[in-house]
């Protein structure tokens, strides 16, 4: 039995990473859907809150298929998202609402409304048209992104974002303008939302893993030394970056039909006076670490948590004391911070959620030991004395032989 | 508009003009960064917005009081950030940092929608004195516009004699060359930043005083957002590699904005509501396909090129001389 047992080791301990995750999310919907949603007069906070994590962890699955794998920076993808949302949208409003709502599309886009009005497909057809879409959109713009890298790439995307909101906004005739869109069906459920996002943990994983993600991976690390041995980086990245606009795509189209099925183009958009889908999924990416689908997952729930816990606090059962509205972004800030300076290649450092037995709890086994230590004054904590060692490496030239310095090995040694 | 004579068309160049150097002083606040520490600064619209605030703060004590202030404000806000966000992850990747400013950003951001961003709409009323328009055959021109070519100038000038005649100049310029090198020749580390960022802090205040007087009242925590992306995008199509590069840049994508807003019909504010902004940031794509160093780029430029195609040549040569 153990023979057997030892045999099949390395294939559950290449599955175990998407296998954990999974359940992750699996058991997060089940406490949602029974624990917080139960009574009948309760607000449908939690819910909200949980499907729009769900939605974001797609957005940055996303955004860890191209930009965790390539290293190259994307601030376009929810050009994608909003693709996928107004598709989706115009293809399953029912027929009639339609005949009624985009009066001026038979005139101007005849080539459009023959197919477009009389559409009417069901919430799965719905969103994979969507994102259907948004993979063509990717397809046609992937020939000049891939070729960029760096600054110049998150410039490029930049502008990729920039042109499609203008273009929803100045094409009333198909998308309404900048009002909202009317009889989108809400049919995505939290439950919906966390298959979609299950099913997207397993597909950049697998990218990932496939020869693709490892090409990719090498360029990332190293593009000169990649192609070298003959890997056809902007290939390689055109693959990635139409795979994740495809997800984004699935993202937008559920988005679409969340929330009551109103939404407008600021939805996606950026919004400095709120819930920022442009640059909260870059940001939860590198939280949690970006070379790592662990990481985007980690990162995604970490901050969602952050979020909701300061944005609503009297959600929680905190009544008393409520603080003043903002709190949640300058919380945010804070957080965000905080953990980069404590931990800047992410909370899970990058790596995948290691195998079980391999799990380490020395920092739990020694933590009342480290607690009566530091109490009695003995330690300062990892944190402060790495800063001062960030602090005194910078003050003369540093030696060349540690380019990480001493962050990557601090946090673990309380000495 | 509809462009009707050539006053008309010289007042709005003129206007440009003045629009553009706006963000040409940014965009060369952001390109001292990016070059010294490979940073973008998402946070340099929180400046322009603590510039306002402390202008709107300090208006009643007489304008040289409220300059100074200002001045003052600015910069030492700049250099706080850099003390505390940007010193513990300096030798981290560039997209750390670029999170780190977001979340300098959302943070400052957030505690001025919560402390002076509540309450009525704030602003400077207006100078009489800056508001006076001269009237020469046809086209207005104000005194504010003339500010604004005299304070860019001056400070493009004075920018100019900091990195070519003074030491830390040439440190900076060296740390935007190779950082690691510099350090190693002895440039220190700390310094270097921390005046890169204290300039960018007085870049900024001159460029949030001069905002907003031109905007006119009305002063909100998000007033940095518009004009920081127009910036950066006109940085990085001039060329964030070279500081000229990307205050030129930022000079033309500043202008062009600007006159494109004044002779097209139905626009907005400063995001343009307008399809000509697709066709701009196509541009923009093209442009950074085809010369990723920017338009203005020292290390890529045609001489560079031709000298790393022949040097290979030579280098054979010497070999098979020796």
């Amino acid at each position: 039995m153990k023979e057997r047992l030892a045999g099949v080791e390395p294939l559950a301990r290449l599955l175990w990473p998407p296998f954990f995750l999974c359940a992750l999310l699996v058991v997060t919907w089940v406490i949602i859907d029974n624990v917080f949603s139960g009574g009948s007069g309760k607000d449908v906070f939690y819910t909200q809150t949980a499907l729009r994590g769900f939605l974001m962890l797609i957005i940055v699955l996303a955004l860890q298929i191209f930009s965790g794998n390539s290293g190259v920076l994307s601030f376009g993808h929810v050009a994608f998202v909003a693709i996928g949302a107004y598709m989706s949208a115009l293809l399953t409003i029912p027929p009639e609402i339609k005949s009624f709502t985009y009066l001026t599309m038979a005139d101007k886009f005849p080539w459009l409304s023959y197919w477009i009005l009389p559409a009417k497909l069901s919430a799965l057809e719905g969103t994979l048209a969507g994102a259907g879409f948004a993979l063509a959109f990717a397809i046609l713009i992937a020939p000049p992104i891939v070729r960029l890298k760096g600054v110049q790439a998150g410039i490029a995307t930049l502008a990729l974002l920039v042109i499609v909101n203008v273009f929803i906004i100045q094409t009333p005739s198909i998308t309404r303008g900048a009002s909202t869109l009317i009889g989108v069906p809400n049919t995505t459920t939290l439950l919906s939302v966390m298959v979609w996002a299950s099913i997207f943990v397993g597909v950049a994983y697998a990218f990932q893993q496939s020869r693709h993600g490892l090409r990719l991976r090498a360029s990332r690390e190293n593009e000169r030394a990649a192609r070298s041995v003959g890997v056809r980086v902007p290939v390689e990245r055109a693959i990635a970056w139409v795979l994740s606009g495809f997800v984004a795509g699935v993202a937008g189209a559920l988005y679409g039909h969340a929330f009551g099925g109103t939404f407008s183009p600021q939805d996606f958009y950026f919004n400095t006076n709120g819930f920022d889908i442009v640059l909260l999924p870059i940001a939860m990416l590198v939280i949690g670490g970006m070379t790592s689908v662990t990481g985007a997952v980690v990162g995604c729930y970490f901050l969602t948590v952050a979020y909701t816990v300061f944005n609503r606090p009297d959600a929680l059962g905190i009544t008393e004391g409520k603080p003043p509205s903002g709190t949640a972004n300058l919380v945010l800030g804070f957080v965000l911070l905080a953990t980069l300076a404590l931990r800047p290649r992410g909370l899970t450092g990058g790596r995948e959620i290691p195998w079980p037995t391999e799990w380490s709890f020395d920092w739990v086994r020694r933590l009342p030991e480290n607690t009566c230590r530091l109490l009695r004054g003995e330690v300062r904590p990892a944190g402060l004395v790495w800063l001062r060692e960030r602090y005194r490496g910078v003050r003369e030239p540093d030696g060349p032989s540690s380019p990480e310095g001493p962050a990557a090995s601090s946090t673990e040694s309380r000495t | 508009m509809i462009i009707g004579s050539a006053s008309v068309v010289i007042q709005i160049a003129l206007d440009s003009i003045a629009y553009g150097s706006l963000f040409a002083l940014m965009a060369l606040g952001l390109a001292l960064l990016f070059g010294v520490m490979g940073l973008m600064n998402f946070a340099y619209g929180e400046l322009i917005m603590a510039g306002g605030f402390t202008m709107f703060y300090t208006r009643s004590w007489g304008w040289v009081a409220m300059l100074v202030m200002t001045i003052v404000v600015v910069t030492v806000l700049s250099l706080l950030m850099e003390l505390i966000a940007f010193r513990p992850v300096r030798r981290a990747a560039p997209v750390v940092l670029l999170i780190t400013s977001f979340a300098v950003s959302y943070f400052l951001e957030a505690l001025g929608w919560m402390t002076v961003g509540t309450g009525p709409q704030k602003g400077v009323e207006p100078y009489p004195w800056l508001d006076h328009q001269f009237d020469i055959s046809g086209v207005r021109l104000s005194r504010l516009t003339i500010v604004i070519w005299v304070v860019t100038l001056v400070l493009v000038v004075g920018m100019t004699l900091l990195l070519k005649r003074t030491a830390l100049g040439i440190q900076l310029r060296a740390s935007t060359e190779d950082f690691r090198m510099a350090q190693l020749v002895g440039v220190r580390a700390n310094w270097v930043i921390s005046a890169a960022f204290g300039i960018t802090g007085l870049l900024a205040s001159a460029v949030a005083v001069l905002y907003v007087l031109r905007i006119g009242p009305a002063i909100a925590p998000d007033i940095g957002q518009g004009p920081l992306i127009i910036a950066f995008v006109g940085a990085v199509i001039g060329g964030l590699g070279s500081l000229a590069g990307a205050a030129l840049g930022g000079f033309v994508l500043g202008a062009m904005i600007n006159a494109l807003q004044a002779t097209l019909p139905a626009s907005g504010d400063l995001v343009l509501n307008n399809h000509t902004l697709v066709f701009a940031y196509l541009a923009v794509i093209a442009i950074l396909v085809f010369q990723p160093d920017g338009l203005v780029s020292l290390r890529a430029g045609g001489l560079a090129r031709l000298w790393k195609r022949w040097r290979p040549k030579r280098a054979v040569a010497e070999r098979a001389s020796a």
